[in-house]
């Protein structure tokens, strides 16, 4: 019983810190820009393809670089392709709410399609950036090296972005724009610098979650569904467009998570969390901390 | 607003606009020779307008002869198309079900739903469970209600809680609701089949007879069509217009507006409940891949989108148009079917960017116009 309380704690901490990653990327675009991102999922997905097109040569070419490498240049290629959709697509559109959102989800769509074409239904071998696993005696379970990893960066790049969003002029003027459009463009915020860069970052994010979660789990066509309802509860819990309560929320669901898989059973996974989930709605339909400097 | 976003979002619309107006102009000119054609319908025209017009709104004459050459080549399709074309027009009358029922509630409202495949999926399900877990006897006539009867429970059980968030958290949580369901079918495994699902379905489509099974899902089409066309023409359509436009005037004028909404997803749930029906007894079984996954919502999302929502006949034109595309079309070229959908996916996409109001709607409008002065 100790065992399993002490597994829960330790898997639920690592696997907080994966959702968060993609919960944090996907609510700074709807704070930013009012746009509901449903492609990014999608992102995650070409982050972790991207991995493995990078790291194994037997899918594309010959290209065969280091895990490491790998593993920066895909999180780079994922925050372009990100900046890309926003240039390319949302840019022109996010006037309408309906419509963007209505696109994204196109977006989602053909990527899976075309990924599905290209690389087949089957879980890609993806190798790890680092392997092996942790064996912890006292706890009596065992966490692989990619996890940790994964806790590790998820904390480095949110204390970043914390100190981004915070201490720098540039990053405070993407907060003054999730707060109020018109007061930062009245004091000389440039909007579509603002909403570029927190497209970029947004893109890393899911790049960074996308590698790990394509290590851990199987890399198929179809993994970017649940990273993205994931998000969708963790966000809705949290309050959307705000990191504080992406955090917090991811945190909250993980751990009810890896509690039910534990004690209840994995077919059971989601239901709790939906249960939180109509709670908070019902209770707290902004969320935990629902917009709270922004000005509507 | 004069922001840069601001400026470059014109962009797409002044495209589009662009090519309105030469597509306008071009218009013009034809309506010297279009004109008098449409005069000479317009007698015909006018004795639908006098008898049931009022309900369904008036057409002109080109337009009254695209209505009922519409309708009669969907009747006649046995006696002059092939085999596959026959398949593809019964999966297509089944989608159009779908589609016009996703219109009546998220292209009406505005509060686009992700969840809609819960409610064709729970009808279905019903239908199946009933015959694998209670009677494998029992008539249709006992499955058909109940099954339409549980996409209206489950329907409110969505609409409830949901509908009292507004815009994008309704469509978060109508996206998550379809996730929970699908992930409910393996521990609930016994009952529901796990992801294999269930067979034994009666099947209604027969390879020996498909004139007569083409019918079989024909007629309930267009009963589901004109239904809603009522509905949607009458005042409850406009005030479900009303919600998408301007939800806080609606609520100023004394209409309680959530109510309006819960209706209006009460009134979808129901010709979901029958194409769900529908679908299950045309594969003669149910399995989550083909009956609850979100991809089957954004099906339908797509072919309201390409149709126009907010119109309900052109979410039914989308389904014939992506059906037939995908179907037919596409793979003639023999193309992959991720291929085929992925080219479906961008066609999608650019009638989202450049033209937000739908083909079918572009085409009845052109026709408007091409009819020249009305009186």
């Amino acid at each position: 019983m100790l065992d399993q309380i002490l597994s829960v704690l330790l898997l639920g901490a690592v696997v907080s810190a994966i959702y968060a990653l993609v919960a944090i990327g996907f609510t700074m675009i709807f704070g930013v820009g009012g746009v509901l991102n449903l492609a990014h999922g999608g992102l995650i997905m070409f982050g972790a393809y991207a991995y493995v097109v990078l790291t194994s040569s037997s899918v594309v070419g010959a290209i065969a670089v280091p895990p490491a490498a790998g593993f920066v240049i895909a999180v780079i290629a994922t925050a372009l392709a990100s900046y890309a959709l926003y240039a390319g697509l949302v840019r022109y559109i996010e006037d309408n709410v309906v419509i963007t959102f209505l696109s994204t989800v196109m977006v989602a769509l053909l990527l899976t399609n075309l990924i599905h074409y290209r690389f087949g239904a089957n879980p890609q071998g993806t190798p790890s950036v680092l392997s092996g696993s942790l064996h912890l005696e006292g706890f009596g379970t065992r966490i692989g090296y990619m996890y940790i990893l994964g806790f590790v960066l998820s904390w480095i790049t949110i204390g970043l972005l914390w100190y981004y969003v915070t201490q720098t002029d540039e990053g405070r003027s993407i907060l003054a724009t999730s707060m109020s459009e018109r007061g930062a463009q009245l004091t000389g915020v440039n909007l579509l610098s603002v909403k570029s860069r927190t497209w970029l970052i947004a893109g890393a994010f899911a790049g960074i979650a996308g590698v790990i979660l394509g290590t851990v789990e199987p890399t198929t066509p179809q993994m970017w569904l649940n990273p993205l309802a994931n998000a969708f509860i963790i966000v809705v819990i949290g309050g959307i467009g705000s990191i504080k309560g992406s955090v917090v929320a991811a945190y909250l669901i993980g751990y009810l998570q890896q509690f039910t898989t534990e004690f209840i059973g994995q077919g059971y996974v989601g239901i709790p969390s939906l249960i939180v989930l109509v709670a908070v709605l019902l209770l707290l339909p902004e969320g935990l901390y629902g917009r709270e400097f922004a000005h509507e | 607003m004069s922001s840069e976003t601001g400026r470059s979002s014109g962009i797409a619309s002044r495209i589009s606009g662009a090519a309105g107006r030469a597509g306008g102009a071009a218009l013009d000119r034809l309506t010297t020779v279009t004109g008098p054609i449409n005069r000479v319908l317009q007698p015909l025209a006018n004795v639908y307008n006098r008898l049931i017009g009022g309900y369904f709104g008036e057409m002109n004459g080109l337009q009254f002869v695209l209505v009922v050459g519409t309708l009669v080549g969907l009747l006649t399709a046995p006696f002059w198309g092939n085999y596959a074309l026959i398949q593809a027009m019964i999966a297509a009358s089944i989608w159009a079900i779908l589609a016009m029922g996703w219109d009546i509630q998220s292209g009406y409202t505005g509060y686009i739903s992700f969840g809609h495949s819960v409610l064709s999926g729970g009808a279905g399900y019903t239908t199946a469970m009933l015959i694998h877990n209670v009677n494998p006897e029992l008539p249709m006539l006992v499955t058909i209600p109940v099954s339409v009867l549980a996409a209206l429970g489950i329907g409110l059980l969505i609409a409830l809680p949901s509908l009292r968030l507004s815009g994008p958290y309704f469509s978060l949580i109508t996206f998550v609701a379809v996730l929970i369901f699908y992930r409910m079918m393996n521990p609930l495994s016994e009952y529901t089949g796990g992801e294999t699902g269930l067979a034994g379905v009666e099947k209604i489509f027969d390879i020996t007879e498909p004139v007569q099974s083409y019918y079989l899902f024909l007629l309930p089409m267009l009963a589901v069509a004109v239904a809603l066309l009522i509905v949607a023409r009458s005042n409850i359509g406009l005030i479900l217009l009303a919600i998408r436009e301007n939800e806080s005037a609606v609520e100023a004028a004394g209409i309680n507006a959530t109510k309006f909404k819960i209706w209006s997803f009460m009134l979808s749930s129901i010709p979901m409940g029958i194409g769900g029906v529908l679908l299950a007894h045309r594969f003669g079984g149910v399995d989550p891949g083909s009956f609850i996954v979100v991809d089957n919502s954004i099906e339908m999302i797509a072919m309201a989108v390409v149709g126009g929502m907010g119109s309900i006949l052109g979410p039914l034109g989308g389904a014939f148009f992506i059906i037939l595309m995908e179907d037919i079309v596409l793979h003639a070229f023999g193309l992959d079917a991720q291929l085929r959908w992925a080219i479906l996916w961008i066609i999608v996409l650019l009638i989202l960017v450049f033209a937000r109001q739908g083909l079918f709607r572009k085409l009845w409008y052109g026709l408007e116009r091409l009819g020249g002065d009305r009186r």
